[in-house]
């Protein structure tokens, strides 16, 4: 077998090639231009870390799952940390009648710090893990969107499979302490606020593929 | 000695059917008819045992015994005990001197209601059939031949699906009579007879105890050298008549198909009751899959015969202590599947604790739906759409029985202008219709609503007479007042501010009109 036929053949990644998978579009010329693929990894795993809740997360992602809503794709949140307000949802164009809410512990906390979980937690972020895998692996689903508490990177390599078997979106939103962890997902970004603006530092923390820059900054 | 036999039954005799003689060459005959039934029988010889051990996987030797005291002797034993030399006959206190085993007995009433309920779970494989008691059906195959890939494919899917409800050992006997069908299945002879003429000559070599003829009988033919049916037919009818029972002779006439041989009509039940007894006690849901998997097994083949689907299985656990708990699964989709619905009743009873120990498990299913002929998808849907993947009620139902009923909800919008009854989650009831594209939203004219909405209004504290959360806050944007909610008795008086705080947050709070004009947190812009 020849070198050129290998190259062909086998997924071969050249470092300076941009990435050739399908990129759903993210809605910000900036962050488009920026990602590689021009857009979000679909299907792939993608970790958001923001430092703060409120600072645009979410608003990040809207015209991409407003944009999976309009082709009549399922969008499942699991353990969101408040809840969803539905006109806003609504005024941000996401399809309502494909949405999804999985909270297994209704009375869970609001995004509180760690604390020691009880056993009875545990069983409950276990089965919420389960959920967000059962997502990701169905093929009706365009997204999944899920606020873990912590994971294992053996975890999330499961979930960057399960997103492949299933084609769908997967997005977890983590705190900046894990920007230290090592993670198989497609892409991770960190959300921080710009002192004294509206704006928003968004950095690429890994992605797939060559970057020509590092941050951007939106407004969101 | 030869003799002719030269009696001719009147009327339902099939045509061509010409009589066989012995000794003579039998080419002339005229070749049967191809509308002529076949009929196949299944004999299960270790029917009773294996009912008993459907539940559980043993490596134990396990036997069943009749008879009274001291008496008590083996009749039927599993692969396990065939190894250690227990074999029919014995008695159980040899056995027991053999190795450790476990005997069961035969209850009469038990065993028939099983074989009702095996002839019901046949019934998809023909209209035509009738149990033989008191361990094999009687079915006629010629009409479902094409279907099941000839006889070959038949024997095998058959024997394969009888594995899957837990019948090890299973013989087939194929004749176009149901009697000699029925004696070669007991004879263990598999050769399939295509023809009447053929008929004498398979039956030469059967023995005669599988006519089920009373021991004396038995012991009368032994008496006189006669040990196999061949033999039986070349006495002289007149005699054999004469000195045992006529009816032996209308007996063999049948498996001839010289007189005609009915099989009774068998009516299906309506709906479908079947439990499977445990041989030791079991603590978690883990132990039940095999027991479940069998359950399942034989309501999937049922429904298939009756092409009905079920929306609703109940389950009842029959616990050491002689309660029992009734399990109730409803579907959102009338099913009968059967990977989804063990799927789902395994993640149920995952879920649920079992209670006190479980002796035993029995499966109701009592409407049954004709299934509609429609099919859900469309042939231009986008491709990822397939028969094989899951559809979204199928995924929904498998969610709710693993986190339960309440961990599900949808979203909507309701027209109310208090924030908090604005937007409500809805029970997910069934696969829910998109709105087609391009229908306006009533939304538009409101003014910015936070994503997020907290579950109840966190109270601030105040630094300054200002409100801060994590930190103080900034008040941006004019302020929205939402008033009064008299209809119903919620009344609300708040003076909503869009904030941003100095880490770069963006909240929804608002100000109480009314009592302690408290500051409160209601939503966060995300």
């Amino acid at each position: 077998m020849t070198l050129e036929e290998l190259m062909r053949r086998a997924r071969l990644w050249r470092a300076g090639e941009v990435s050739a998978e399908g990129g759903l579009s993210t809605g910000f010329d900036a962050l488009d231009a920026m990602l590689p693929g021009g857009g979000w990894p679909h299907p792939g795993l993608i970790e958001i870390l923001a430092s703060r809740p409120g600072i645009g997360a979410l608003r990040l992602l809207l015209p991409a799952l407003a944009a999976l809503g309009r082709r009549q794709q399922w969008l499942i949140w699991v353990a969101p940390p408040y809840l969803p307000n539905a006109p806003a949802m609504e005024a941000a164009g996401l399809e309502l009648s494909r949405v999804l809410l999985i909270d297994v512990d209704a009375a869970s906390a609001t995004g509180a710090a760690a604390r020691r979980p009880t056993r009875r937690q545990q069983t409950a972020a276990e089965r919420e893990f389960w959920a967000f895998e059962q997502a990701l692996r169905f093929m009706d689903a365009g997204a999944a969107l899920y606020w873990p508490g912590t994971l294992a990177p053996l975890a999330l390599r499961r979930l960057q499979l399960a997103c492949e078997a299933g084609g769908s979106l997967g997005v977890l939103f983590r705190s900046p302490d894990c920007a230290g962890q090592a993670s198989p997902a497609a892409l991770r970004l960190l959300l921080s606020p710009v002192a004294g603006s509206t704006e928003v530092t968004v950095q690429v923390l890994k992605c797939r593929g060559s970057l020509q820059t590092r941050e951007c900054r939106l407004a969101l | 000695m030869k003799h002719e036999w030269s009696i001719v039954a009147p009327g339902s005799l099939p045509p061509a059917a010409s009589v066989p003689r012995l000794g003579a060459v039998a080419s002339t005959a005229a070749p049967a008819p191809a509308a002529q039934r076949l009929w196949l029988a299944v004999h299960l010889p270790r029917f009773t045992l294996d009912m008993a051990l459907r539940g559980n996987t043993t490596r134990k030797a396990c036997v069943l015994v009749e008879g009274e005291g001291r008496q008590q002797r083996i009749t039927q034993a599993n692969a396990e005990a065939t190894r250690l030399g227990m074999r029919t006959g014995l008695p159980l206190s040899a056995a027991h001197a053999l190795g450790e085993v476990l005997a069961f007995t035969r209850v009469p009433a038990v065993e028939q209601q099983a074989l009702q309920q095996l002839c019901a779970w046949a019934y998809q494989f023909t209209p035509v059939l009738a149990p033989l008691p008191p361990d094999g059906l009687i079915m006629e195959v010629r009409g479902s031949l094409g279907l099941f890939g000839g006889l070959h494919g038949l024997l095998s899917r058959l024997r394969r699906e009888l594995r899957q409800l837990g019948f090890q050992a299973v013989a087939f006997g194929t004749a176009p009579t149901p009697t000699a069908a029925h004696w070669l299945a007991r004879a263990r002879q598999t050769a399939p007879v295509e023809s009447l003429a053929a008929l004498p000559a398979a039956l030469s070599q059967v023995p005669l105890d599988v006519m089920g003829l009373p021991a004396r009988l038995l012991q009368d033919f032994c008496g006189i050298g006669i040990r196999t049916i061949g033999e039986c037919l070349r006495l002289p009818r007149d005699s054999l008549a004469r000195r045992f029972t006529p009816e032996l002779l209308l007996t063999l006439d049948r498996a001839l198909g010289r007189q005609p041989d009915p099989v009774p009509a068998f009516e299906l039940p309506a709906c479908f009751a079947s439990r499977i007894d445990l041989l030791w006690e079991i603590h978690h849901a883990q132990g039940l899959g095999l027991a479940m998997e069998r359950l399942l097994h034989e309501l999937t083949g049922v429904l298939r015969a009756q092409a009905s689907a079920i929306r609703q299985l109940d389950w009842q656990l029959h616990h050491a202590d002689g309660s029992v708990s009734r399990h109730s699964i409803n579907l959102l989709q009338q099913s009968r599947d059967l990977p989804h619905l063990f799927r789902l009743s395994r993640e149920y009873f995952l879920r649920q604790q079992i209670g006190s120990p479980v002796r035993g498990i029995s499966l109701e299913a009592a409407r049954f739906e004709r299934l509609p002929a429609v099919t859900e998808g469309d042939l231009f849907s986008p491709a990822k759409a397939s028969a094989e993947t899951e559809s979204w009620p199928q995924f929904v139902e498998r969610l709710r029985a693993r986190l339960g009923d309440e961990a599900l909800r949808g979203l909507s919008t309701r027209a109310d202008h208090r924030p908090e009854r604005a937007s409500c989650a809805t029970v997910v009831r069934q696969a829910q219709r998109a709105r087609p594209v391009g229908t306006p939203t009533g939304s538009r004219r409101w003014p910015d609503r936070p994503l997020w909405l907290t579950r109840t209004p966190v109270p601030l504290s105040t630094e300054d007479g200002r409100p801060s959360f994590d930190g103080p806050l900034e008040l941006t944007a004019e302020r929205e007042r939402i008033q009064t909610g008299w209809w119903d008795g919620a009344e609300v008086a708040r003076d909503y501010f869009i904030a941003r705080n100095q880490h770069g947050s963006r909240l929804w709070i608002f100000r109480e009109l009314a009592g302690a004009r408290g500051w409160y947190l209601h939503g966060i812009f995300e």
